[in-house]
């Protein structure tokens, strides 16, 4: 029995959003490849239905809930049942995913005017930002970069759910949403955290370009994109928010 | 004046986004030793004999009675 048995099986990480897929190389032709092209047309694609759905959220802020919810479900659901599907389910991801955040930003606006395009501005700044300094290679992604960044997300995560499950009974973490320096600093942890993913994403659909994955990983990598750009933007929403309040 | 800069921002982002996400990455990313391996999950193509040894495709060499000696 080979000593690495679990590293063979598992791999260096266990992130199903970026292992799981990615065994499909074969032979296809060119038009069935995957592509740099293709990948960034059709998180362009997301991210204006993101912005539709984000409309109807705004003008319609009781169906942020049930948004959250059914954009959850389908985030599970692409990336667990039926990942050759992306190109069915991220669309729909999206819109559910942008009713939701049109109502959190419509709760946030109404308490700090301005906030809602304070954060997109960020979001977008961070995404172009880390893109060129991706591709320039100044942000050089290794395995051990990946195993960390899993970690502090796993980690974060966790922190989340068990704040989730304890404000059941009336408890909860409290730095996590205080508005003190601890509070602040954790939220700009986790930024970091959120916006360092981005640059797995990237390194992400740059290889599976490279080894000319079947085409419907162009999908699953714009998926991949959306997921972090919707968690980031929710984080530099909060952040904004902890320093407005001040 | 504020939400003018931020989605000025947001506009330039974007189109930067559209057009540097379409160019391949730098030889300096690409032609590294230390890249991530997406598809590492990917097990080996290991055969098990009667007696229970593995062998692992690809990794066996055979032993000629000239090397033996």
């Amino acid at each position: 029995m080979s000593k690495h048995s679990a590293l063979n099986t598992f791999g260096r990480s266990g992130n199903p959003a970026f292992t799981r897929n990615f065994d499909n190389t074969g032979t296809f032709s060119q038009s069935e490849r995957m592509t740099l092209d293709g990948a960034v047309n059709k998180t362009a694609i997301l991210l204006g239905l993101c912005f539709a759905g984000a409309f109807v959220g705004w003008n319609v802020p009781a169906l942020t809930l049930p948004g959250l919810i059914i954009g959850t479900i389908l985030a599970f659901v692409t990336i667990f049942r039926n990942p050759t599907k992306a190109g069915s389910t991220a669309p729909f991801y999206a819109a559910f995913e942008g009713i939701a955040l049109g109502g959190i930003t419509v709760y946030a606006e109404m308490q700090y005017p301005g906030i809602g395009i304070q954060a997109i501005g960020l979001t977008f700044g961070i995404l172009a930002s880390l893109l060129f300094c991706y591709k320039s290679g100044i942000i050089k992604p290794t395995e051990n970069f990946r195993l960390m960044l899993f970690s502090a997300t796993m980690g974060i995560m966790l922190l989340y759910l068990v704040s989730f499950i304890m404000s059941f009974f009336g408890s909860g973490i409290g730095f996590i949403h205080s508005n003190g320096l601890f509070g602040i600093g954790f939220s700009i942890f986790v930024v970091g955290i959120a916006a360092l993913n981005l640059v797995l994403d990237f390194d992400f659909i740059e290889d599976g370009a490279e080894k000319g994955l079947p085409k419907y990983m162009e999908w699953y990598g714009a998926f991949s994109l959306m997921v972090t750009l919707v968690w980031l933007y929710i984080e530099i929403l909060r952040l904004l928010m902890k320093l407005r309040s001040r | 004046m504020n939400s003018i800069l931020f989605g000025i921002l947001t506009i330039v982002s974007l189109f930067i986004f559209m057009n540097l996400g379409k160019i391949k990455a730098s030889k300096k990313q690409m032609n590294r030793d230390d890249r991530i391996k997406w598809n590492s999950r990917r097990k080996p193509n290991i055969h098990e004999n009667r007696d229970g040894s593995k062998i692992i495709e690809g990794s066996a060499e055979e032993i000629s009675d000239k090397k033996k000696h």
